[in-house]
């Protein structure tokens, strides 16, 4: 409940203010071929992403492993230096003078994925979620004071936990402790990537509630990133659908989720086993893996595997075109006149 | 709290947490191999240090008239030097020289070389392929002959043929240090304490210090035995102390003569080193695996 009392403070732009806008994220990884460095390709992990995530929503981020999801979330966190594109967080743009990288750092925090890789192994649980405030100049009994009062809210009893390491608890209470340790500084936006895919599936709902419980009571802001569409539609507003390094769909949860525009949408929605045994999927939706990043194909990146692929997914690529209110889709069907046969025609031609 | 409770897997009394250090003492006390190693190290050292009170005789009061007595003399319990000098006196004296020179050059590496590998390991880019390339040079001479080169050069004398050794054990560390830190670099609960905002040092210092000393530790105990046979070929050559002085690679080369007279006396320095050195080695070896069980 005191984490609640001094975000407002904070809170500079007013609620129509996005919290996070994203605009021309690109980062592409060098890839030496050949002994002598040769012909340099690059992996285009992140390549031209935009959205916004507004005050107090949580965007989810979906796609297959390699799509680029992770690379966007350490991007947000400036774990690793993007090629290009601003962040501008609560209008300011991040690594200027107004907000230098410090001081964003402070109001945005992580939690990672794997909870045993993210745990120092010689340090005890109330050692970990301290360090932070440490840094931040508290004093070693206050930092371990809200250490503690931190351990308490994520459901971990301090007189039991706060001495123990990481080996000493399980997956669960672990993400916990990653939980409360990305608390620990009070940030304003959490950036979630798949906290919840190494855990049961009992544990898994048992955090997630704890999540949402969490950002209710001190008005968090989501950034959830996840290849589990169920975990996706519980957590999240707004859904946005990462292929490739490109966003394929962006929109909020439940249009996406009944009325995908995206053919890929469409097939991971599909690939989700039904609970109704006379409702099985017969055949796979989707195909294969993704292709190799490396060399993405020309046009629509998903036109190798799309079952819609027109002649001209292969020539054109298709811009992230608005088809509803908030709901933004980069296919070249939904655009109209764009040269595909399922595409509507033009205004004027109808006209 | 209703959520809290169900997946709480411990039983519920308050129960000590050991850190990390009592659980691999624990477990290499269970090591009989490791133990007898320590214990046999212990022994070694304690006798050193303690050698004017355990010796039997003067270390270099010689007598011409009972030069290589056989072991279990009536006065030399493991008999007596080519000038007389009680050799049981001599080995647990030598033991002072073999194991500082054994020791302190892994100490010296073990500082530089840490400190070097885990800036170079840490920073990366090209600082770290420039001093890693540049490390990578000193590999191209075997360690024996870069010892000899280097005391060589330096000139003979104990403090030499420790800077030398102490030189030809940096870049094995610093590869050590270098490997385990860019390991441990790019682990989540960096990322984590960087994203925390703390700096590089803080960071160096909670969080890879304590988890890259203890690897570079083990690799640095098994480079002591090392370092005595090496020291001990130095001294065999000349380059290392300088007779009298007891130490058991000069004892060696000086009774080398007498091996066709005494082959069992003149082999008993080569014991000590051989005995010390792999002591020295199964208990790194315990204590690698003592550290290596999951954490």
């Amino acid at each position: 409940m005191t984490l609640a009392v001094d975000l407002d403070d904070k809170d500079r732009g007013g609620p129509a203010q996005p919290l996070l806008s994203v605009a021309g994220l690109v980062k592409h990884f060098p890839v030496n071929r050949g002994l002598m460095g040769g012909a340099r390709s690059v992996v285009r992990a992140v390549d031209g992403v935009a959205f916004e995530v507004a005050k107090r929503e949580t965007l989810g981020i979906v796609g297959e492993s390699g799509c680029g999801k992770s690379t966007t979330a350490r991007l947000l966190m400036h774990i690793i230096a993007p090629d290009a594109g601003e962040i501008l967080f609560d209008g300011e743009k991040v690594g200027t003078a107004a907000l230098d990288l410090a001081g964003y750092r402070r109001q945005v925090q992580m939690v990672f994925q794997d909870s045993h890789a993210s745990l120092n192994p010689r340090l005890t649980m109330e050692e970990t979620v301290a360090f932070g405030p440490r840094v931040h100049g508290f004093s070693r009994a206050a930092a371990l004071s809200r250490a503690h009062d931190l351990l308490h809210r994520v459901g971990l009893d301090p007189s039991r936990f706060a001495g123990r390491y990481p080996h000493e608890i399980s997956g669960g209470q672990r993400q916990r402790v990653n939980i409360a340790r990305a608390l620990a500084l009070r940030p304003r936006l959490l950036i979630l990537d798949e906290p919840v895919s190494a855990l049961d599936k009992s544990v898994e709902a048992q955090v997630l509630n704890l999540l949402l419980d969490l950002k209710d009571e001190s008005g968090l802001t989501y950034v959830f990133i996840s290849h589990d569409l169920n975990v996706v539609r519980f957590m999240s507003d707004r859904v946005m659908v990462m292929y490739l390094g490109k966003i394929a769909e962006l929109g909020p949860a439940e249009t996406i989720l009944q009325n995908p525009r995206h053919p890929y949408t469409a097939a991971l929605l599909a690939s989700m086993p039904s609970m109704d045994p006379n409702n099985r999927t017969q055949e796979a939706p989707l195909m294969g893996d993704p292709p190799n990043p490396i060399d993405p194909p020309p046009g629509c990146r998903f036109h190798t595997r799309c079952k819609f692929a027109a002649p001209v997914c292969s020539a054109k690529e298709a811009p992230l075109g608005a088809v509803g209110l908030d709901h933004a889709v980069a296919c070249l069907m939904a655009i109209p006149g764009s040269g595909h046969p399922l595409a509507p025609a033009l205004a004027s031609e109808a006209a | 709290m209703a959520i809290a409770t169900a997946d709480i897997a411990l039983p519920a009394t308050k129960r000590v947490s050991r850190g990390y250090w009592t659980d691999v003492g624990r477990r290499l006390s269970r090591d009989p191999v490791a133990m007898t190693a320590a214990c046999i190290v212990l022994l070694i050292v304690l006798a050193a240090i303690f050698a004017p009170y355990v010796a039997p005789a003067d270390p270099y009061k010689g007598s011409m008239i009972r030069r290589l007595k056989p072991i279990w003399d009536a006065n030399y319990i493991l008999g007596s030097d080519e000038l007389g000098r009680d050799m049981l006196t001599r080995l647990i004296y030598g033991g002072r020289l073999s194991l500082f020179m054994g020791g302190l050059p892994v100490a010296l590496a073990f500082v530089i070389g840490s400190s070097v590998g885990i800036f170079a390991g840490y920073v990366g880019g090209w600082a770290n392929t420039l001093i890693m390339r540049t490390i990578d040079v000193f590999y191209a001479f075997p360690s024996v002959l870069l010892a000899i080169a280097l005391s060589g050069a330096l000139g003979a004398g104990i403090l030499n043929a420790i800077v030398s050794l102490t030189i030809v054990f940096i870049p094995q560390i610093t590869r050590v240090a270098e490997a385990v830190t860019t390991q441990i670099r790019t682990r989540d609960y960096v990322e984590a304490a960087r994203v925390s905002g703390a700096g590089p040092l803080t960071i160096i210092r909670v969080h890879v210090l304590g988890n890259v000393l203890g690897p570079i530790f083990v690799y640095a105990t098994s480079l002591i035995s090392v370092s005595m046979i090496l020291a001990s070929g130095l001294s065999f050559l000349g380059l290392g102390s300088k007779p009298p002085e007891p130490e058991w690679g000069l004892m060696l080369n000086t009774l080398r003569t007498a091996i066709y007279v005494q082959p069992l006396v003149a082999a008993l320095p080569g014991a000590m080193i051989f005995i010390t050195s792999i002591s020295f080695n199964l208990f790194s070896d315990g204590l690698r695996s003592a550290m290596e069980v999951k954490q």
